[in-house]
């Protein structure tokens, strides 16, 4: 951002021009936050943060492995389908291989990690566009899942299945503290490790990259492999959730990430983009399908708001970004 | 786009084969009117076509393989894989068959009618089950379930456990399609009736466990304290209110509809006050019983309606048993069983 090039000629006006243009999102935030609770007094309670919480986290870990992804100028069409994958793996193994739970849940979770390596090395190593590849997988892991089930939903699961989503932390139930834990850790690994600069490089111009010493290609697949790894978690937890393995698990799930982290600021030609960003992109999301739920406005109505909304999001972020430069 | 032309590649391979299945069944009944006419009633060979292999169905087809045994059919089974056009190619490959008459569970209902033409032109009968053609008129029978009977059961267990007097919230299912608009329905009669009873509000979850506890989770903060039941259209929606309420640390009566595996155990354990069983063993048996009747040329009704039978937790076990526990002892009673159905017109009887 070049905001420090900007001539400081009116002091004032500008102080509160760079304030909103680098909150944007923060003060949208804010108006919509002020309308639910003055609409309804509830909104604005613990009880229903948590429930915010609870629904925002299996979207919050597709969309921390979307936003890596998006900043080496790829997309990961695939993670909704690799959500359901990876909860009828998990699922059937708890069901028909063994009672330890934590060994199902490592089976889906690796399930995800595969598909997405799959991804990586056909990207990086076969430089097929990502679109298409994981456009396939996207069709290919959803008919392993009906597969897995035989066409149907796993029902029967032990009870004790139930305990990794719905153990609670402080007050917090599990998946919820996972998604804080991504949000630390990768915001960190963003602006802190060399790992983190070589994933803006890599976006940001591939070729100049490699010049500067950038091992891209593994680059590529180390972030599909990870976008794979948290789809797999958020199968298991959805999964472990509502106790059961639906083939359709998560379908869908991979435009409401994209639109997460596009809201956050990132382009999607890549090398631009954060993970506070993505935060704050979700959280206006699940606020407004929360707070939509709340007011009792009609689904259908709740898909065109959700949809405006959206996009004069990223206008007026757009607009106060052309006028910056 | 290599993935599609691998499909294509497929279904290729796929019609090749059916084509050498068709050769090799014409060359064998070319063979059994050359041979000698066998001692044994030849069995009559009605042929199946159905959507998916979904839960329901592998159920049914559990319930089919077991009456036709006991009554010498012989079944012609396929799955048309989610897809219309399979569906078609299916139809037409077995009216080449000439089989004594085909079952279709339709993958679409505004579908197959060039097919059901081409029957009628062979004199073949078709029969509808679980799910209806547009052109209803080509079809000799059907054995469909009544979702507006569903709904309205659902509501009337609702309202009793309720005391007709309280505040409700119903999730739908996916808005416009044909078992939410019937099971909506049926609900909607019996609030016509039970003017005590206010629904605050009503939305879909679109089937999901997921969807319906989110939501769930939402209503119940927008109306704290004042949710006295829950409705859902499917069990699965149910299961995701019973997970919301969990969470909440609320107990709050929930009904569905279906009896799926988990649906069962949560009427017995009391998380839910009741649901109502849609069994593919007794629904799609029947479609086949039905089905040869017609083939032996004996008169049939033009619609049998299978009314779900009422889960309650009274009944839970017994059911319990047919559908997940015991099915084996099921399945040996089932041909007799569905016999008798037929003759006295409730299908849907387990006892």
């Amino acid at each position: 951002m070049s905001i420090a090039s900007v001539p400081n000629t009116r002091w004032s006006n500008n102080n509160l021009k760079d304030l909103l243009l680098r909150n944007t999102m923060v003060f949208i935030l804010l108006i919509i936050f002020v309308f639910f609770t003055i609409k309804n007094s509830e909104f604005a309670t613990l009880g229903n943060f948590r429930a915010v919480l609870i629904a925002a986290a299996p979207f919050a870990l597709i969309a921390l492995g979307q936003t890596l992804v998006i900043l080496t100028g790829g997309i990961d069409l695939s993670v909704g389908s690799i959500i359901a994958v990876s909860a009828m793996s998990a699922a059937y193994v708890a069901v028909n291989k063994t009672e330890n739970i934590w060994i199902a849940a490592s089976v889906g979770i690796l399930v995800g990690t595969v598909a997405g390596l799959i991804n990586g090395l056909i990207i990086a190593i076969l430089d097929v566009p990502p679109f298409v590849t994981t456009l396939g997988m996207l069709a290919a892991a959803s008919g392993f899942a009906y597969f897995i089930g035989n066409g149907a939903p796993i029902n029967g699961l032990p009870e004790e299945w139930e305990r990794i989503a719905n153990t609670k932390f402080f007050g917090f139930q599990t998946p919820v503290l996972v998604m804080f834990l991504g949000f630390v850790i990768l915001a960190i690994v963003m602006k802190r490790t060399s790992f983190g600069l070589q994933i803006y490089a890599t976006g940001g111009n591939r070729s100049a990259a490699e010049i500067a010493g950038v091992n891209t290609r593994k680059i590529l697949i180390s972030v599909y492999v990870l976008s794979g790894f948290l789809a797999g978690l958020s199968g298991v937890i959805l999964s472990s959730r509502v106790i059961s393995g639906p083939p359709n698990l998560g379908s869908g799930y991979e435009l409401g990430a994209i639109a997460a982290v596009v809201i956050g600021g990132a382009s999607l030609s890549g090398g631009r983009g954060t993970i506070w960003g993505t935060f704050l992109g979700l959280l206006l999301i699940q606020t407004l399908n929360n707070g939509l739920d709340i007011l009792i406005v009609p689904a259908y109505w709740q898909k065109v708001i959700s949809g405006v909304l959206i996009v004069s999001a990223v206008t007026i972020d757009a607009i106060l970004m052309r006028r910056s430069r | 786009m290599v993935g599609f032309e691998k499909q294509e590649r497929e279904v290729k391979m796929l019609r090749k084969k059916s084509l050498a299945a068709l050769v090799a069944v014409t060359t064998a009944m070319g063979l059994g009117v050359a041979g000698i006419a066998p001692a044994q009633a030849a069995p009559i060979k009605i042929g199946v076509t159905v959507y998916d292999m979904s839960s329901f169905i592998t159920q049914g087809k559990e319930g089919m393989v077991a009456f036709a045994k006991k009554n010498n059919i012989k079944l012609l089974w396929n799955s048309a894989g989610g897809d219309v056009s399979t569906q078609a190619s299916q139809m037409e490959q077995m009216i080449r068959a000439k089989v004594k008459a085909i079952i279709i569970v339709p993958v679409q209902a505004d579908s197959l009618e060039p097919q059901l033409k081409a029957a009628k032109a062979a004199k073949i009968p078709v029969i509808a089950v679980n799910t209806t053609l547009k052109s209803s008129k080509l079809l000799t029978s059907g054995v469909l379930p009544d979702d507006v009977a569903a709904g309205a059961q659902e509501m009337t267990q609702m309202a009793t456990h309720l005391g007709g007097k309280g505040n409700i919230v119903i999730l739908q299912g996916p808005l416009g399609s044909s078992p939410e608009l019937d099971r909506t329905k049926g609900i909607e009669s019996v609030l016509a009736k039970n003017p005590g009873i206010k629904v605050l509000a009503k939305d879909t979850a679109n089937w999901g466990r997921a969807e319906a506890a989110n939501k769930v989770a939402n209503w119940l903060t927008s109306f704290k304290g004042q949710i006295d039941g829950i409705v859902a259209e499917n069990d699965d929606m149910g299961l995701g209110a019973v997970q919301a309420l969990k969470e909440a640390k609320l107990k709050i009566p929930v009904v569905g509809i279906d009896g799926i595996q988990d649906g069962l155990a949560a009427v017995k354990s009391g998380d839910f006050i009741g649901s109502s069983l849609q069994h593919g063993r007794v629904e799609l048996a029947a479609g086949l019983a039905v089905a040869l009747k017609v083939a032996k040329g004996e008169k049939v009704k033009k619609n049998y309606t299978y009314i779900m039978p009422a889960i309650t937790p009274a009944n839970v076990s017994s059911f319990e048993a047919n559908v997940v526990t015991n099915t084996a002892a099921f399945l040996k009673r089932l041909p007799e069983l569905i016999a008798k159905n037929l003759k006295s017109g409730n299908i849907a009887n387990e006892d």
